[in-house]
């Protein structure tokens, strides 16, 4: 009888899971496309933001993507209905020139390596939470850095642009980063 | 429990001392027992859910960005809680990422379960979900010692020692409270047992205590001193008593010397008087017998003188001849009688069956065969019949109906009638006439020698008659008595058994 009831609950949980879990088996096909995607909105939820950064306490977060416009849109499929700090998460993706303003995270993703520090210089002193994929270094004016280590996507945080960009990032994120470049 | 009826009073007390004092010890520490355990389980639930949280909250990054190493470090950590047994963490689709365990054979459930803890065996496991931004993002399992059966052996091991030492301190410190109590009840039990052996009831118990052992040795002093009292009675009202029964043994022993002296006095007394009585029977016989020659003579000569000479007498002299002869006969008569009574007093009684109604139709016959001339209806009951001496019986007769024949010798119709009463022990001849009768005032000389009730000028009489009656009556065992009234005739009765086998009667 436990068990019966165990393998019932068991079976609950794992419906209950579903929607995360949906998209988590979609990351072992989709491969790290899906699970950047997963992790770019999940870092909201590490960031401290300075006030004014949201024009109301339920504003979205606003991910804007550019130059990966695959990831953009399993962000989109991931993030939807999903809140971070209690804020819905909104995908923008952006054209090349396209302002920053109103953004909260932006991803520069492979497709804009050549203008990155274009960009990364526009981003600079914003309350922006930078997200490049550099796999050589941390570009400069990226906050965090995808890395892929043997086969896993890690990333690493550079503390510098963050604090330039008034934003604080939670020690508990700093603890699960690859590297944490303070310099 | 039988030891609190058996055993000594000490042993008694102690026990209910230990008994009580086990009974709240158990009390106490089982309460305590079940309040702690109680407490135990619930604080090692709420320390485990803490921990799970902590350890959910220090491993919520690591889950929601995969990061295995850190993870794994974050359960690691659980090193410094030697309690927990085994730890994992599972990532938001069910997959264990990190785990630790203290034991490294230890197993993990494959899948994570739902909230909430559980003791399985000396463990308690549980699994708490990790939620951050209200989603799921993993599940903290956790094992650790539940610690009850170590708990609970150190509990019963210090109630062990606790109780011992408590029962130790309750015993000691019992001891001299026991003994108090104890002490005056030996006392007074040495002064029963020495009263007992030595029956000295001047002892008293020592009253050592105010309590209720005390007033049992007051109550003992008073009982004693109240049976030492009673027993110097009893012994005083005894010497009494023996003194008494001495005299009374006394007194007893000098009756029967007395009734002994008593009894050869009367023996011998009686001896002299049936000496006296046969000698005065034997002289009574003799005179009367030799009366009778001279007598004879007399009658015999007056009748040859008024034969020879009769003629030439003067004419008043010769009735004083006639009187002569009278007289010489009526004495005559009066000597038959008394040989009569004489003689029934003597001889053998010689019982037989008697026919009484022929006997008394007899009597009648030789009656009317002396008087011719009376008229006297004479009526005798058929088929009576006694067992008595019939020489006797007819002399009874002879002299009953003889006075009846003679007391009805002035009545208009003379009637006699001789029958019987037959009652239930013995039967009652009765002998009636409707003669002169008697004053019943008179009825007590009725049977005495030479009393006559009548002059013998109206009826002649010798007044031996019914003395002779009642010799013989007495000599059948029986008894003799009358019924009259004057002018109205009378019934004499009698019986010839006794009433009863040993009954006297008679005068």
């Amino acid at each position: 009888m436990g068990h019966l009831i165990g393998l019932r609950l068991r079976l609950l949980l794992l419906l209950a899971l579903l929607p995360v879990t949906g998209a988590a088996l979609a990351q072992a096909e989709r491969g790290e496309l899906q699970i950047k995607a997963t992790f770019l909105y999940k870092f909201g939820g590490f960031v401290d933001w300075p006030p004014g950064a949201f024009s109301a306490p339920d504003s979205a977060v606003t991910i804007g993507v550019i130059g990966a416009d695959a990831l953009a849109a399993e962000l989109e499929r991931v993030a939807a209905g999903r809140n971070v700090q209690g804020r819905p998460v909104g995908v923008r993706r952006l054209k090349r020139n396209e302002s920053l303003a109103g953004l909260h995270v932006l991803f520069v993703g492979q497709g804009e390596t050549a203008r990155l520090d274009e960009i990364l210089q526009e981003a600079k002193g914003r309350p922006l939470l930078v997200v490049t994929e550099s796999e050589r270094s941390q570009p400069r004016g990226s906050m965090i850095n995808f890395v892929t280590v043997e086969d896993r996507v890690r990333f690493d945080i550079a503390l510098a642009p963050a604090e330039r960009g008034n934003l604080r990032i939670s020690a508990r994120l700093l603890a699960v980063a690859r590297k944490v470049i303070t310099g | 429990m039988r030891f609190l009826f058996q055993g000594t009073l000490l042993q008694k007390l102690l026990g209910v001392v230990l008994l009580s004092a086990l009974a709240a010890l158990l009390l106490a520490m089982g309460a305590m027992l079940a309040y702690d355990l109680r407490q135990y389980r619930e604080s090692g639930f709420a320390d485990l859910a803490t921990q799970a949280e902590l350890l959910g909250r220090a491993s919520a990054p690591a889950l929601t960005f995969d990061d295995v190493r850190d993870a794994q470090e974050s359960v690691e950590l659980l090193r410094y809680r030697p309690r927990v047994q085994a730890a994992a963490l599972y990532n938001a689709r069910g997959k264990r990422i990190a785990s630790y365990a203290r034991d490294p054979a230890a197993t993990f459930p494959t899948l994570p379960e739902s909230d909430g803890f559980r003791v399985e065996g000396d463990s308690v496991v549980g699994f708490k979900r990790i939620v951050d931004d209200r989603e799921i993002i993993g599940t903290v399992y956790l094992r650790a010692d539940y610690g009850l059966h170590d708990r609970l052996l150190g509990y019963l091991g210090i109630g062990a020692v606790v109780i011992f030492a408590s029962l130790l301190a309750a015993y000691v410190l019992s001891r001299p409270l026991q003994r108090a109590l104890t002490r005056p009840l030996l006392a007074i039990t040495e002064v029963a047992i020495e009263v007992t052996e030595k029956r000295n009831f001047a002892l008293r118990a020592e009253k050592l205590s105010n309590d209720e052992i005390g007033r049992l040795a007051e109550a003992f002093n008073t009982m004693l001193a109240e049976i030492g009292r009673a027993t110097r009675e009893l012994e005083a009202s005894n010497r009494d008593l023996g003194r008494e029964v001495s005299e009374r043994g006394r007194a007893e022993e000098e009756i029967r010397r007395l009734n002994a002296e008593l009894e050869s006095r009367v023996k011998e007394r009686t001896s002299q008087l049936e000496y006296t009585n046969a000698e005065l029977e034997a002289f009574c016989y003799t005179v009367s017998h030799d009366l009778r020659g001279p007598l004879r003579a007399i009658d015999g000569f007056s009748q040859a003188l008024i034969d020879d000479v009769g003629d030439a007498l003067p004419a008043e002299t010769k009735p004083y001849l006639t009187r002569i002869r009278a007289a010489t006969q009526r004495m005559g008569q009066l000597i038959e009688d008394l040989l009569n009574l004489s003689r029934v007093s003597r001889g053998e009684l010689q019982r037989a069956d008697v026919d009484v109604s022929e006997m008394a139709r007899q009597v009648a016959a030789d009656l009317q065969l002396r008087e011719p001339e009376r008229q006297v209806e004479v009526k005798v009951w058929d088929s009576m019949r006694a067992d008595a001496d019939a020489r006797l019986l007819r002399a009874a007769l002879e002299n009953l109906v003889g006075n009846a024949w003679k007391f009805t010798g002035k009545a208009a119709r003379a009637e006699i009638e001789i029958g019987e009463m037959r009652g239930e022990l013995r039967r009652v001849f009765f002998v009636r006439d409707n003669g002169a009768g008697f004053d019943m005032a008179y009825a007590g000389k009725l049977f005495a020698a030479f009393q006559r009730l009548h002059s013998g000028n109206d009826y002649p009489g010798t007044g031996i008659g019914l003395a002779t009656v009642q010799r013989i009556v007495q000599r059948h065992g029986g008894r003799v008595w009358a019924d009259s009234k004057p002018g109205r005739g009378a019934v004499f009765y009698f019986s010839l058994e006794p009433a009863e086998p040993a009954a006297k009667f008679g005068t």
